[in-house]
C-alpha cells in the first residue's frame, strides 16, 4: 500500500474527481491535457506546509480544515456592489462572482476594432489563436534561472481553469477608459480560481485594475493572472485585494515584457486572514521599465505576505520595487523580493526597497532580498527598514498643534498614501487612499 | 508675553545656552542675531518643544504658563508658531489635510467645534493669495519636491492660517532669493500688530530691511551679550560679530 509523505487531507485534489468531467467541455479543447497536466503537478506537491521554503512564514492550513467548494450560480446584483470600494468605477467592467463570469455586472461593449474585452467564454473567433498562444503559457518559470519558486498554486489555477478575464489590446491602440476586471465572492467558503489574461500590442497603453472583494461571507480564492506586453507596450496595473476577514487568497501573476516595454504594477492589499501574492516579471527586452509597488495593512491576525521576482534576462533595463506594509496588533507580514540580472544583462538597474512599519509588539515583519546577479555592469541595491514613525515629521506635526495621536495616525496613514500616490487613475487612487484611512482608523 | 530667565540648555553634555535673558511684550519684534554656532536655533527649537535638549536651569513663561511644562502641541495650541529653519517634507500628508488637522487640533484645546469645510477653503485660500503662493499647491504633499524658497513662504502661509500670538521664525531668510524673501518679509508684516508678537532669528542683517524690528540682541556662545535698537543690526553687518567679540575680550 502506497503511504503518502502529505498527511494532510487535500480537498482539491479530491474534489477533482467529480468536476473533471464538467470542467473538460468549459473552454477550446486544446485546455483540456493542460488541465489534466496541471492537476498532476497540483497533486504532486499538494498543500504546502511552513516546512516548504517558500512558504515559511505563512500558514495555509485552514484550506484542508475548511471545506471550499465552488460556489456556481449566486447572484450579485448592481447594488450590492456599492459598499465595495472599487465597486461602481466608471469603466470597462468585467464582472466574476464565485470565479464565474457575470453579465449582470459586467459592461464592455462599443469596443474599437481588434480590441477585446471580455469573458473567454464571448471570446470571438478572430481572438482564438493569438489567446491559444499565451493562455497558461506565460505563467510558468520553466526555463529560469534558479528553482526556489513554489508553482503549485499555478497548477491548481490551471488545473480547475473555467471562464477567463480577457484583454487584447492591438498596436499602438489606447484603451481611453480604466479596465476593471472585478472578481467578488459571495456565500460560504467558496473556492475561486480566477485567471486573467492582458495581451498589449506593441506600443499600446492601458489601465487594468483587478480588484477581489467579498459581497458576504468568504473564500478561498486562487488567482493566476498572466500578462504579455509587446515592444514599447506600457501597462498600469492595479490588483487591489479586500476580501472579507475570514478569506484566503493566494494569488499568481506573470508579466512577460519586450523591449522598451513599461509594466507599473501597483499591489495593494488590506483584506484577508492570509494573503499571498506571487509577481513575477520576465524582462526579455532592451529598455524596459519595471515598477512595483505595493502598499499593505495588516491588523488583527492577518498574515500578508507577498513575493516578487524581476527576471532581467536583457541589457539596460530598470527595475524599481517599493513594498510597504504597516502592521497592527497581532498581524505578520512578509516579504521576499527576488532579482535576477542574467549575465547578459548588462547595464540593469535595478532597485528594492520594503519598509515596514510596526505599530504593536506582537506585529511581525519577516524580510527576505534575495539578489542574484550574474552580469558584472549591473547597479543593484536593495534596503530594508522595519520600524517606527520618523521623529523629525511627528515634532513639525505637533508643533503645529496636531496632537500627538494625531500625528501618529496621519504619519502611519501617509506612509502606505505615498505608495497609493503613485497610481496614475485619479478615481483609484482617491478611492484607496479613502479606503486605506477607514482601515487604519 | 515671552519671558525667558536665566535659560541653560545643554545637548550631550555640552552647553549651549549658558544664561539667555529675554522679554517680550505684545506687538513687539524682536531679532536675534548671532554667528555660527551661538545657540540661536536651540533657542528656537526649545521654545517650539523639541525633545533633544536638557534644560539645566532657568525658565521661559509664555502668557502666564510654563512653557517648559507643555507639549509641543500645546504651544502650538497657546499660540506659540515656530517657522522651521528646515521644513520637513511629510510624502503623503496634503497641505490641506494638514492644515485642517492643525486648526481642529487648535480649537478642540480650546473646546470650540471643529471649522467649517467652507469657512477653512476661505481662509487657505486668502492666505495663499497673500503669500503668493499656486493654490494647487494646497493638494500636494507637504512640503514634498517644493523649492527652498517655497518652503519658506509655506511656512509663513500655515503661521498665517494658524494665526499665532508668538511668531519665531527661525533663519527663514535662509536659502532665499530677493524676491521670495519680499514676500516672505511681506507676509511678516502683513501680521503685524498690536496682539502679536514676533521673534526673527537671524545670521544675516539683509531680513531686517525688510522686517524692521523693535530690539535687537546679539547672541555669541550661549549669552545675549549686546540688546539694542534696530541700528544695532547695521552696526553689525558693518562690523561682523567680531567687534562684539573684541568688545567682550576688552571687557573681560
Amino acid at each position: 500500500m502506497m503511504t503518502s509523505m502529505n498527511t494532510m487531507a487535500d480537498p482539491f485534489v479530491e474534489a477533482y474527481g467529480e468536476l473533471r468531467s464538467l470542467l473538460s467541455i468549459e473552454g477550446p479543447e486544446w485546455l483540456v491535457p493542460i488541465r489534466e497536466k496541471a492537476f498532476q503537478t497540483y497533486a504532486l506537491a499538494g498543500l504546502p506546509t511552513r516546512k516548504d521554503e517558500e512558504f515559511k512564514y505563512t500558514s495555509l492550513r485552514e484550506l484542508s480544515e475548511q471545506n471550499f467548494r465552488f460556489g456556481f450560480g449566486a447572484n450579485v446584483l448592481r447594488e450590492d456592489l456599492v459598499p465595495l470600494t472599487l465597486g461602481t468605477i466608471e469603466s470597462a467592467t468585467v464582472g466574476f462572482v464565485n470565479g464565474q463570469y457575470a453579465p449582470e455586472i459586467s459592461t464592455h461593449d462599443h469596443l474599437p476594432k481588434g480590441t477585446f474585452i471580455g469573458p473567454l467564454s464571448e471570446l470571438p473567433e478572430e481572438f482564438a489563436p493569438i489567446v491559444e498562444k499565451h493562455l497558461t503559457k506565460i505563467a510558468t518559470l520553466e526555463g529560469k534561472l534558479g528553482s526556489t519558486n513554489d508553482e503549485r498554486f499555478v497548477a491548481l489555477n490551471t488545473a480547475y481553469l473555467g471562464d477567463v478575464a480577457v484583454v487584447i489590446l492591438p498596436k499602438s491602440s489606447t484603451f481611453g477608459k480604466t479596465i476593471h476586471l472585478q472578481y467578488v465572492v459571495s456565500g460560504e467558503s467558496v473556492f475561486s480560481t480566477p485567471r486573467t489574461l492582458i495581451i498589449l500590442g506593441e506600443n499600446a497603453e492601458a489601465t487594468v485594475v483587478e480588484s477581489f472583494a467579498t459581497v458576504d461571507g468568504h473564500g478561498f480564492t486562487c488567482p493566476v493572472t498572466e500578462i504579455e506586453l509587446a515592444p514599447s507596450a506600457r501597462l498600469e496595473h492595479i490588483r487591489y485585494q479586500d476580501e472579507s476577514a475570514a478569506s484566503l487568497h493566494v494569488s499568481n501573476t506573470f508579466v512577460n515584457q519586450a523591449g522598451k516595454s513599461v509594466y507599473t504594477s501597483s499591489n495593494v492589499n488590506f483584506g484577508s486572514q492570509v494573503a499571498r501574492n506571487d509577481i513575477n516579471a520576465w524582462v526579455d527586452g532592451e529598455y524596459c521599465e519595471t515598477w512595483l509597488n505595493s502598499a499593505n495593512v495588516g491588523t488583527g491576525n492577518q498574515v500578508i505576505d507577498n513575493h516578487t521576482r524581476i527576471d532581467h534576462a536583457k541589457p539596460n533595463c530598470q527595475s524599481f520595487e517599493v513594498y510597504k506594509s504597516i502592521l497592527k496588533d497581532h498581524a505578520e507580514g512578509v516579504f521576499n523580493g527576488k532579482i535576477f540580472v542574467y549575465e547578459d544583462a548588462q547595464k540593469t538597474d535595478a532597485k528594492q526597497t520594503n519598509q515596514a512599519i510596526l505599530l504593536s509588539p506582537t506585529a511581525t515583519m519577516n524580510t527576505k532580498p534575495q539578489l542574484e546577479i550574474f552580469a558584472d555592469d549591473v547597479k543593484c541595491t536593495h534596503g530594508a527598514t522595519i520600524g517606527q514613525l520618523r521623529e523629525d515629521a511627528l515634532f513639525y506635526l505637533r508643533a503645529r498643534g496636531v496632537e500627538k495621536s494625531k500625528a501618529q495616525a496621519l504619519l502611519v496613514y501617509a506612509f502606505a498614501a505615498e505608495v497609493l500616490e503613485k497610481i496614475g487613475e485619479e478615481t483609484v487612487r482617491d478611492l484607496l487612499e479613502a479606503r486605506l484611512f477607514d482601515k487604519l482608523a | 508675553m515671552l519671558t525667558i530667565s536665566n535659560l541653560h540648555a545643554s545637548v550631550e553634555d555640552k552647553e549651549i545656552l549658558k544664561g539667555v535673558n529675554l522679554t517680550i511684550n505684545p506687538g513687539e519684534v524682536h531679532a536675534i542675531m548671532g554667528p555660527n554656532g551661538s545657540g540661536k536655533s536651540t533657542l528656537a527649537s526649545i521654545l517650539a518643544g523639541k525633545s533633544d535638549y536638557e534644560i539645566t536651569e532657568g525658565s521661559v513663561d509664555f502668557l502666564g504658563h510654563d512653557l517648559l511644562e507643555l507639549d509641543p502641541e500645546e504651544r502650538a495650541a497657546e499660540g506659540l508658531f515656530l517657522a522651521f529653519q528646515y521644513p520637513v517634507e511629510i510624502p503623503g500628508v496634503t497641505n490641506t489635510y494638514f492644515l485642517r488637522s492643525a486648526i481642529n487640533s487648535i480649537r478642540k484645546h480650546h473646546g470650540e467645534d471643529d471649522i467649517t469645510p467652507k469657512e477653512f477653503m476661505a481662509l487657505v485660500k486668502e492666505k495663499a493669495a497673500l503669500m503668493e503662493l499656486d493654490s494647487s499647491m494646497l493638494s500636494r504633499s507637504v512640503n514634498e519636491g517644493f523649492s527652498g524658497g517655497e518652503k519658506k513662504r509655506n511656512e509663513i502661509f500655515q503661521m498665517a492660517v494658524l494665526d499665532p500670538k508668538l511668531a519665531v521664525l527661525d533663519e527663514t531668510d535662509s536659502g532665499l532669493d530677493i524676491d521670495a524673501l519680499k514676500i516672505v518679509a511681506n507676509g511678516v508684516n502683513t501680521l503685524r500688530s498690536p496682539e502679536r508678537a514676533t521673534l526673527v532669528i537671524t545670521h544675516y542683517q539683509r531680513l531686517l530691511d525688510y522686517i524692521v524690528p523693535d530690539f535687537v540682541h546679539v547672541l555669541v556662545d550661549g549669552r545675549i551679550v549686546k540688546s539694542g535698537g534696530k541700528e544695532l543690526a547695521l552696526e553689525l553687518e558693518e562690523k561682523g560679530y567680531d567687534f562684539i567679540k573684541e568688545e567682550l575680550a576688552a571687557k573681560a
